[in-house]
């Protein structure tokens, strides 16, 4: 049930495609999981636009993730639900693509993501473009089983330091081994960044909780994240160092800055906007 | 000069805002003249989102990955480099080109794939401006 095509593959069918422009897709999140994170939807949503975008240069390459201008996290989703997923495609070659996207459970908007760039790189080093191009058919065709997706390990996430109101500090270990290697991807593991910035947001959110400058009885959750840097690849087995600081508030919530490092080097940022949850 | 300093400070203050909110830091830091890389730790990715925020500031099309290409002018790829190695022709066009940069860091040895170090708030100015005069006649 963690092979290929499932172990970190959000997308059952195609539904509509225009090529280089637009793409609608289905994906039942399985009834079965614990839970879904967000971070996953907008997983799904960048997929579609990686099949589009892979497909219009004959999948010689492959974007990764590296910018994401806007994501908006409107409602929660659950196992059980099924996404509509719709891409739009702003910009699409062999350097890059950019594109908007959103996600939706029975009509209503549950991520909208806009401004969202990723680098191509060589898709020989990262899969098969065979491969891809076979499962793109399929998934244009009859598509794919529904309910392949097994989830995915909780994060292994400790605190180093905690200043409350100024600093949260923590390590994410990354697993040497793990189901979503399995597609992410099969000739180069590389962690993704979705689950970097899920691992990222909950630190955040955890530092938000503590500020003792904000109502105790508010349970925060993150409504939107913007200004998301990818700069390096995270690889199985390292160990990612995550900072959240707080940034000026919005009218809504307080604002944290969130960044990975893996020794010296910052390998992710993003900025992280909360909201009181209804 | 291709243009004018009157030219570049009509979208200066937009381009440096721009700069500052890829790179992070604060608009104070973001000086016309300062190198993206070695004065303000810009890497390859940012030079990706810059063109992409000043596409969306300015409601202009900047060709990717092009900026180089453009520096080029015309000459081909083999007069302006040999082996990696920016030819004494393509120095000549770079301190053209890049005229907003001291023609003492356009030297030989200079390798194409360090061009982009040369890259200051200005280069991107002109860029933008580049790609104004350029709209009306893709329109």
């Amino acid at each position: 049930m963690s092979g290929r095509y499932s172990a970190f593959t959000f997308c059952d069918r195609i539904t509509s495609y225009v090529p280089a422009r637009r793409a609608s897709a289905r994906f039942a999140i399985p009834a079965g999981l614990p839970a879904f994170a967000s971070c996953l939807v907008a997983e799904a949503t960048g997929q579609l636009a990686a099949w589009v975008s892979m497909a219009h240069i004959g999948f010689r390459g492959r974007p990764v993730a590296a910018l994401a201008g806007e994501t908006r996290y409107t409602h929660d989703v659950a196992p059980g639900d099924l996404l509509e997923l719709d891409v739009d495609i702003e910009h699409c070659d062999d350097e890059t693509v950019a594109y908007s996207g959103r996600a939706t459970v029975a009509g209503r908007t549950v991520l909208e993501l806009a401004d969202c760039v990723g680098p191509m790189l060589p898709q020989d080093e990262y899969d098969s473009p065979d491969d891809l191009a076979r499962e793109f058919d399929r998934l244009r065709g009859d598509g794919e089983m529904p309910g392949r997706f097994p989830g995915v390990p909780p994060h292994v996430i400790d605190t180093t330091e905690q200043v409350t109101g100024k600093i949260r500090r923590a390590t994410l270990q990354v697993p040497t081994a793990a189901p979503f290697f399995t597609d992410h991807f099969p000739r180069r593991p590389v962690f993704p960044a979705t689950l970097l910035l899920d691992a990222a947001l909950s630190v955040a959110r955890k530092f938000v909780h503590d500020d003792p400058a904000l109502p105790v009885e508010a349970r925060w959750r993150p409504q939107r994240v913007t200004n998301v840097k990818m700069r390096d690849f995270i690889l199985p087995g390292q160990t990612v160092e995550l900072t959240a600081e707080p940034l000026s508030p919005t009218a809504v919530g307080p604002r944290a800055s969130v960044v990975a490092r893996v020794g010296e080097r910052t390998v992710a940022t993003a900025r992280a906007e909360f909201t009181a949850e209804a | 000069m291709e243009f004018t300093k009157e030219e570049i400070d009509t979208v200066y203050p937009k381009v440096a805002e721009t700069i500052a909110d890829a790179l992070g830091c604060e608009v104070d830091d973001v000086k016309l003249n300062a190198s993206l890389i070695e004065d303000l730790d810009a890497e390859s990715i940012d030079f990706l989102d810059l063109v992409f925020r000043l596409e969306r500031a300015f409601k202009i099309k900047i060709p990717r990955g092009k900026i180089v290409e453009e520096a080029r002018g015309d000459l081909s790829e083999a007069e302006f480099e040999q082996k990696g190695i920016v030819t004494d022709a393509g120095l000549t066009r770079l301190r053209s080109f890049l005229s907003e940069v001291s023609p003492d860091k356009i030297k030989a040895p200079l390798k194409a794939a360090e061009i982009p170090r040369l890259f200051t708030p200005e280069t991107f100015c002109k860029v933008v401006l580049r790609a104004q005069k350029a709209a009306p006649a893709a329109a």
